[in-house]
């Protein structure tokens, strides 16, 4: 079943289109992996899905409706959640208030009832608490969990990145290249977390420059060149794709100077 | 814990019950006060937008909407002083509120100078305002509270029957105290949370869904109703308003108000207020050298405490921060 | 043209430092004083006064940058600080000039009499002197970021100071002389200026203000924008004080100005932030 449709997505910034009409489906819960030389347009892709960047051209369409053109947190609120490259997190906050605060979009109360600590108010803090504290154990950072998040070790920066992510309770998840800076130990934990991830139900779209990872983890691969989708199926047939060795060749040939 | 409640019922008992009773005749005392109270609900309100991440240099602006507010009110249209308090509060919420909505999405440097322009604008605007405003006559002659009666109950005198600078102390007082209670309220609820958020990352809180610009708006009219409620108070206690009432040196010192008393700190505003603007007043000895040893000192305080006052004895408490 | 003398010194300042210089308009007054003070009074020659001015506010500059913001830009951690210690120099220097000046306006004459008339237009000889005089210092100075070593040095700072230090540039001194020369350049304006209008103690804030508007329109940190900044300013004010009177023209310029920043917050040619 089709969960996300991505119709004719363009960006052009002044001359330059950094994604050029592309176009492409996601499964609901699979995951699919959106891989390309560097400057393909990969994050940008990301950002216009997510409405962090203001598409020039096409549409997103999310559960048959169209998300085209929503602001960032509504698009955040139908469930589709992305995270950032950089790892991005509110630094000041422990862990645990930073998963907490994620929650936001399942809070009930009104601001007012915020203010007045109503019981709605009360039982909303209480079950953010408990999921907090859930999601935290499932990507093993309980023990950190009151630590400033600034001080916390790149791995774990990442685990929380995608924890927070995963307190919006996303039915699509976009994870920006979450195995950069990752040594071999680190990727297999995280495959097995994603792979995790996908298997309570949500849909997973990764850009990742991680070969390895993303063949072991992607049921689907959309190669991104210079903006534009060159080509779309299995690791397999992604591998023995022309268009595909000869995007990522040619670019080594520019840079071997051969 | 105990600890702290036990020192907050200390101080609101100085505050409110003992230091009245005291000086209840020494008017240039109540007076001084009087002032440190309302400076440090207006800086209250900045407060709230450093909590959010931006550098206001806009307040005065809105003190000055407020203030004219009620002596329009007042003078001409006869409104009783009780309505126009929380109608100036609500007219500078407004204007920041319109004003916000676009201008919040600049940051840093930018929006501080644009909130610069505003008390600026503010002036001019006041200055040229014609037959509102009366331009630089400015509006004189504005009533003083007049009785509040329910039921045939009197429940606030008419203030020219009381002992005016006390009457005056205990308004600022019970404002400032609400004004606390509120932002203190704010900061330790979810709400305070989501500010908080907005302040480190706003990119991250809108994929959480945060629905920035509301949030952000909201955390800056907020702090212009304070400023507004300020406002209106001074046209009353001096019964006049100009439009050189409130200009920029004013909001700088809002700001410097809230530096040096401590931004990680519900409170800091309110205790930079009181020491630097009672700190003032104690230089006055010094006549020509008041202003210049009162800067020195500032330039000082910032050198050796670049925290803030606060950052000398409390450790921040989480929940109670704007930068936790 | 002295407009641009002011504009140029808080970009310069601001490209350099990051640091917005609230108390220009002050160094502006400081230098109208000095030059007041050597010229006007001790009757000196009116150059020499002017250098006197340039020294004075460069040497306040010197001594702000190295004891004051080198410091807290050490050692604080919120963007805020620097902005409000220099609110904090402002103040000092405000305070300073009324102390060590007193309340009264002090005014020049004219350095040179007689009037010259210019497409129809008669312009006194002294505000065509300070237009030559100012126009050669910015000249003098946009030849001088061009061309000169320290000049490029000042230029790749402002670019990007961490490169710019990679590649050997000693931040501290150049920091500091971005600031001293900033300063300089608000010194001289005070100077060149207090022949046609009067200074006095207070006259510091609104001159800031008008920096921080020319600086607004223009694009802060970028020279070429300080210089469009002042004459926008300068022709706004010419063009609005002729057809409205009063104060009503200012009110004008800063509610369009508010409205352009909300469009384009970086003005005209400034950077796009991020």
């Amino acid at each position: 079943m089709i969960v996300m449709e991505v119709r004719d997505l363009t960006k052009r910034f002044g001359g330059l289109v950094a994604v050029d009409h592309v176009t492409f489906e996601a499964n609901e819960g699979e995951v699919l992996s959106i891989i390309g030389p560097n400057g393909a347009g990969k994050s940008t892709l990301f950002k216009l899905i997510t409405s962090f960047l203001p598409r020039t051209a096409g549409r997103v369409i999310f559960q048959g409706e169209e998300i085209t053109g929503l602001s960032a947190h509504l698009v955040a609120r139908k469930g589709v959640v992305r995270t950032f490259q950089e790892t991005t997190i509110f630094k000041e906050m422990s862990a645990l208030e930073n998963v907490v605060i994620a929650h936001h979009l399942r809070g009930r109360a009104t601001s007012v009832g915020l203010f007045l600590n109503t019981r709605v108010a009360r039982q909303d803090e209480a079950s953010f608490r408990d999921s907090a504290d859930e999601i935290l154990d499932y990507l093993g950072l309980s023990r950190v969990k009151h630590e400033e998040a600034r001080h916390l070790p790149h791995g774990h920066l990442r685990a929380l990145g995608i924890a927070i992510a995963m307190a919006c309770d996303p039915k699509v998840l976009l994870l920006d290249e979450p195995f950069s800076g990752m040594n071999p130990e680190e990727t297999d934990r995280m495959v097995e977390m994603v792979r995790g991830i996908r298997d309570r139900g949500v849909t997973i779209l990764l850009v990742e420059h991680d070969m390895r990872a993303v063949m072991r983890l992607s049921d689907r691969i959309i190669v991104l060149n210079f903006g534009r989708k060159i080509a779309d199926g299995t690791p397999r047939e992604i591998q023995n794709d022309e268009a595909v060795i000869e995007a990522y060749i040619g670019r080594e040939d520019d840079e071997l100077g051969i | 814990m105990r600890l702290r409640v036990a020192a907050a019922l200390v101080g609101l008992a100085l505050y409110l019950v003992v230091v009245p009773f005291v000086f209840r005749e020494s008017r240039y005392l109540l007076g001084i006060l009087t002032t440190a109270s309302v400076l440090s609900l207006i800086s209250l309100g900045v407060w709230l937008t450093f909590a959010i991440g931006r550098i206001n240099i806009g307040q005065a602006a809105f003190a000055l909407v407020g203030g004219y507010t009620t002596a329009i009110l007042s003078v001409k249209l006869g409104v009783s002083f009780w309505l126009c308090l929380p109608a100036s509060g609500l007219a500078a919420a407004l204007v920041g509120a319109v004003i916000g909505w676009p201008i919040l999405r600049l940051k840093g440097v930018y929006f501080a100078m644009i909130t610069l322009t505003l008390s600026e604008a503010a002036r001019l605007a006041a200055l040229n305002g014609g037959t509102i405003t009366q331009g630089a006559t400015g509006i004189l002659n504005i009533p003083l509270p007049g009785e509040v009666t329910f039921a045939g109950v009197v429940l606030v005198p008419a203030f020219r029957a009381l002992n005016v600078h006390l009457a005056f102390y205990y308004l600022a007082a019970i404002l400032l105290v609400l004004g606390l209670f509120t932002v203190t309220r704010i900061a330790s609820c979810r709400l305070g949370w989501i500010f908080r958020s907005l302040r480190q990352d706003e990119a991250l809180a809108a994929s959480i869904g945060v629905n920035v610009a509301k949030y952000r708006v909201l955390a800056f009219a907020l702090g212009c109703f304070f400023a507004g409620i300020a406002g209106a108070f001074f046209t009353v206690s001096q019964q006049s308003i100009y439009p050189s009432s409130f200009g920029v040196p004013d909001s700088v010192y809002f700001m410097l108000y809230c530096f040096l008393g401590g931004l990680s700190y519900v409170s800091g505003p309110v205790v930079g207020a009181f020491v630097l603007f009672l700190g003032f007043e104690l230089l006055h000895g010094l006549r020509e050298y008041q202003m210049l040893t009162y800067a020195a000192i500032m330039i000082t305080m910032m050198l050796w405490l670049p925290n803030g006052l606060l950052s000398l004895r409390l450790p921040a408490r989480p929940g109670m921060k704007a930068d936790a | 043209m002295n407009y641009a003398l002011i504009a140029l010194g808080i970009t310069l300042i601001f490209a350099i430092m990051g640091v917005l210089n609230f108390a220009h308009g002050q160094m502006y007054v400081l230098g109208g004083f000095v030059t007041y003070y050597v010229y006007g009074v001790f009757g000196l020659n009116y150059f020499v006064a002017l250098a006197a001015s340039a020294v004075t506010v460069a040497c306040v500059g010197l001594v702000f940058e190295r004891f004051l913001f080198r410091r807290v830009l050490r050692i604080t951690t919120r963007e805020e600080s620097t902005m409000l210690l220099a609110a904090g120099t402002a103040l000092l220097l405000d305070s300073l000039s009324l102390a060590l000046f007193g309340e009264k306006q002090r005014g020049v004459a004219p350095v040179v009499a007689g009037v010259y008339e210019v497409f129809g237009a008669f312009v006194p000889a002294s505000r065509a002197l300070i237009f030559v005089l100012a126009g050669g210092l910015v000249s003098a100075l946009l030849l001088f970021i061009q061309y000169t070593r320290p000049g490029r040095a000042l230029r790749a700072i402002a670019q990007d100071k961490e490169t710019a230090a990679l590649q050997g540039v000693d931040i501290d001194r150049y920091s500091a002389l971005g600031f001293a020369l900033g300063a300089a350049l608000a010194g001289l304006a005070g100077g060149l200026l207090v022949t046609v209008f009067a200074v006095n103690a207070g006259a510091g804030t609104p001159i800031s203000i008008k920096a921080f508007i020319m600086i607004m329109i223009g694009g802060a940190g970028v020279v070429s924008g300080a210089i469009l900044g002042a004459f926008v300013l300068g022709f706004s004010e010419a063009l609005g004080y002729f057809f409205i009177p009063g104060s009503t023209t200012y009110l004008m310029i800063l509610v369009g100005l508010i409205v352009f920043l909300i469009f384009r917050p970086q003005g005209i040619m400034g950077k796009p932030w991020g």
